[in-house]
């Protein structure tokens, strides 16, 4: 198992960033998200935390010798619970991937919360991903989960980019109307290509990893 | 390419969930997070939504995998709240 670990401060109230979250796949750019479902949201009446259970399906371009291994799936599937807690205002997302893990397993955690110092216009991220593989030869294993690494590191640097520039936007938005918009517009989507939970990602480009095991025969 | 925000893995569920989304984001923004309400407002658009989908994750054959990572890895209250644990 290998871990990948990030943070980052978001210059937006953390109400915001929240608002945004729900706004942001699947676009044009991030192609190999296809759909997002709601499957269960709720809100525990005891504590008033939002609970909401997602499925978000990415396609999955697998080459024909990948397609042997993990069944000739055309759409993998990442199953993602987060839960909204407005009274202390922490908003934690954890997902794993639904196929292919017999093969590579990612589980995620994000944290979104107000930052310490300036709790009314920062929002403090925490990322965490353990990335597993499960390959007949642990130096493929080892291959797999470094590659895996490798990659959740470039996409979590250009996602947390694009994140401040949607954030920007909505900002924007949301100043000039008075309230929180909720149609977000093409070119929002645009920005909104690299986002900070990366499992789908990872999972989409495991077709790459076709590499790995070339060097190895 | 349409509506590319709130496509269902279902085509026939797509208007179906963008019709409460649409609801959603706006009951989210303007009604929980500035307190105003702990009440789903959007009941029977849900229902409409939910038993498409519940539907579809049939006939497609995800409900298996999904009923299994929901065992496996069941992200419990505790789960998410061990996440967000004072560090140190």
């Amino acid at each position: 198992m290998k871990l990948f670990e990030s943070s980052h401060d978001f210059h937006y109230p953390w109400d915001q960033v929240t608002a945004a979250n729900w706004q942001k796949y699947p676009n044009e750019l991030s192609s190999h998200v296809v759909s997002v479902d709601i499957l269960n949201r709720y809100i525990d009446p005891a504590t008033n935390v939002l609970r909401t259970e997602r499925l978000i399906g990415c396609k999955q371009p697998i080459p024909k010798w990948l397609s042997m291994l993990v069944g000739g799936q055309e759409y993998s599937y990442v199953r993602e619970i987060s839960e909204i807690d407005l009274s202390t205002k922490t908003l934690v997302m954890k997902s794993t991937n639904l196929t292919m893990n017999h093969l590579l397993q990612v589980n995620e955690t994000v944290t979104y919360r107000p930052d310490h110092e300036l709790p009314n216009s920062r929002t403090h991220f925490t990322q965490k991903a353990e990335i597993t593989a499960f390959a007949s030869f642990s130096r493929v294993c080892d291959k797999i989960e470094e590659w895996s690494v490798e990659r959740f590191g470039q996409n979590a640097n250009t996602g947390k980019q694009a994140f401040e520039s949607v954030l920007k936007t909505l900002t924007a938005k949301w100043e000039e109307s008075g309230v929180f918009v909720v149609d977000i517009g093409t070119s929002l989507l645009n920005d909104l290509n690299h986002v900070t939970d990366k499992t789908s990602t990872v999972l989409a480009e495991v077709s790459k990893l076709g590499n790995v095991f070339k060097d190895k025969e | 390419m349409g509506n590319i925000m709130s496509t269902s893995f279902a085509p026939e569920c797509t208007e179906k969930k963008t019709k409460y989304d649409d609801c959603f984001n706006k009951w989210y923004t303007e009604k929980f997070l500035q307190g105003k309400s702990m009440e789903n407002e959007c009941v029977q658009l849900w229902d409409d939504y939910i038993t498409c989908v519940n539907s579809a994750l049939a006939s497609h054959q995800i409900k298996p995998i999904l009923d299994k990572a929901r065992q496996d890895q069941p992200f419990t209250s505790e789960e998410i709240d061990s996440a967000i644990a004072p560090k140190k």
